[in-house]
């Protein structure tokens, strides 16, 4: 598989929207961290050592014998800067991947729900996406590269401490799980502050979807674990699950009250943004993703009924920098950006439309 | 900061309006703001509040904080990569596998600080060195065993034996995982 099936691919199969709670619940993340033993971590590592670690990866996961797990390869030296760009913004590599200088490379399977970084903060790092919560499937998916990886690899791994990572807020089980909300009746009721800080008592993080820094950008928030030592892998994922079950009933209850208390103001406010997201001519990408939750809100609630989710998925993604130069074939400054953006926005919204009167509203996907 | 439209209390909102891709920042306070802003207002049946919801939930009060005031001692370097603790404090992360076991006495009230325990209970992995470890184990308790049977030690040998066969389960389940 070439890298061009990765860029252009809009649609990644973690993000279609079919599971319980999709109208909540974005998608899950599960992410093991894991080093080779003698081998020192990528912090001080040499360049030999570097190749070492690739080496006995690019071996063991194109080489394996299960047929089923197919992974492609791409060496983050061969990557362009956009390329890079655009893989961070599909959430394919993290941000430290793509500015690595030594020897690091992504290893990725045709569907984009699991990649295996390499050289990354530790040495190897799996990471499995999986639309809407399934935290538990997720985790058995990603758990199966991790043994199918250990069979080759000898792991750093400490009986006290379990395995052993670079930052000691990964040690133990390695394992970071995220769930992907969209809370913007929490966030207009300014319920989010507290969320926040009762999800640090509970050794739980919250952060916006595009890293720390973008708090909320759209308002869609992460939900993951913070202890990594101490609990099982058991008992993180289902401490989660209760968590992120919780934040979502009262995501609900307060999308209810707004919604009987103040719906025409909210009304409003929804279709105020569709209006700026058909007709704008200049959008930054903080009001376009502002926009794009006030119409998906809009969808959930059955306000908005000629929109899919899957549709609002396509653009969050595309609204994005790294997307918008890519879907332009050239480089674009922030203002162009700003320009091209409205302009694409209009025009993914408006052919759907156009698509919806032909067809009439069969489509599955409306959440009401 | 006082608020901008009764202009006696403190301004604790700021909102942010765009015209014509202008931003326009207003601070008001609390009560003014709840005026101007129809999505603010207060949700009834709010006195359980999400935290108090949580915390019944899980049932778990905010973790003691272990402050133990840490006695500097002369540590050493690790023996692979050669970062000090010093050097780790600064940047948060550990150079290689090794650093753990030249850094064993710092980390504790580190590691409480951090995390859940300061022992893992979760997967375990099936490793050969470990293995290895447990194998070199049983082999100096059965060198002690015998030394005891020798010297008519019973005592000592039943405990010695019951230890051989604890490991021995180990090594025998090691790649399994404990639930």
């Amino acid at each position: 598989m070439n890298i061009e099936h990765f860029l252009n691919n809009t649609r990644p199969s973690w993000m279609e929207a079919t599971e319980d709670y999709t109208d909540i619940v974005m998608s899950t993340r599960i992410r093991l961290a894991r080093n080779i033993n003698k081998i020192r971590f990528p912090i001080s590592f040499s360049e030999e050592e570097a190749k070492q670690v690739e080496e006995m990866v690019l071996h063991t996961l194109l080489e394996n014998e299960q047929k089923d797990v197919n992974f492609s390869y791409f060496p983050m030296k061969e990557l362009t800067v956009l390329q890079r760009q655009i893989l961070v913004e599909k959430h394919l590599i993290s941000p430290a991947l793509a500015k690595r200088e030594k020897t690091a490379a992504v290893f990725l399977t045709a569907d984009e729900s699991t990649s295996v970084m390499v050289n990354e903060e530790d040495h190897i790092r799996i990471q499995y996406l999986a639309p809407g919560l399934q935290l538990h499937e997720a985790y058995a998916k990603a758990d199966e590269i991790d043994r199918l990886l250990e069979k080759q690899c000898t792991y750093a791994y400490d009986e006290q401490l379990g395995y052993l990572t670079s930052c000691p807020t990964n040690v133990g089980t390695g394992l970071r799980a995220s769930v992907m909300l969209h809370l913007p009746a929490l966030t207009m009721t300014k319920k989010m502050n507290l969320l926040i800080q009762t999800m640090a008592r509970l050794g739980m993080v919250v952060r916006g979807i595009y890293g720390e820094g973008s708090e909320n950008l759209g308002n869609v928030y992460q939900i993951s674990n913070q202890i990594t030592l101490g609990k099982s892998e058991q008992d993180i994922l289902d401490d989660l699950q209760n968590v992120v079950e919780k934040v979502i009933q009262r995501e609900r209850h307060a999308r209810k009250e707004l919604f009987s208390k103040v719906s025409i103001a909210l009304e409003d406010r929804l279709f105020r943004s569709l209006g700026t997201l058909m007709y704008a001519r200049v959008l930054t990408s903080e009001e376009a993703a502002s926009c794009l939750s006030n119409v998906r809100l809009a969808v959930d609630l059955g306000i908005i009924e000629d929109i899919a989710l899957g549709q609002l998925n396509e653009c969050l993604l595309l609204i994005q920098p790294g997307f918008l130069q890519q879907y332009a074939h050239t480089t674009l400054q922030a203002p162009e950006r700003d320009i091209y953006r409205a302009k694409l926005l209009q025009e993914k919204l408006t052919t759907h439309n156009r698509n919806e009167l032909i067809r009439g509203k069969g489509e599955d996907l409306y959440d009401v | 900061m006082i608020c901008e439209h009764c202009k006696q209390r403190h301004a604790t909102v700021t909102v942010t309006q765009l015209q014509n891709s202008n931003k326009i920042e207003r601070h008001y306070c609390e009560v003014c703001a709840s005026k101007f802003h129809p999505m603010q207002l207060d949700l009834q049946e709010e006195p359980v509040s999400i935290h108090q919801l949580m915390s019944d939930w899980l049932g778990l009060p905010l973790k003691a904080k272990h402050q133990e005031t840490q006695k500097r001692k002369k540590t050493m370097d690790c023996p692979v990569c050669g970062m000090s603790y010093r050097q780790f404090l600064k940047v948060g992360k550990f150079g290689c596998a090794s650093c753990y076991d030249a850094f064993r006495e710092q980390l504790p009230p580190m590691l409480q600080r951090l995390q859940a325990d300061v022992k893992h209970t979760g997967k375990t992995t099936v490793d050969g060195q470990q293995q290895v470890r447990y194998q070199q184990q049983i082999e100096k308790l059965r060198e002690q065993l015998l030394q005891a049977i020798e010297e008519e030690r019973f005592e000592d040998a039943a405990t010695l034996r019951d230890e051989v066969k604890t490991i021995e389960k180990k090594l025998h389940v090691g790649g399994v995982d404990t639930p």
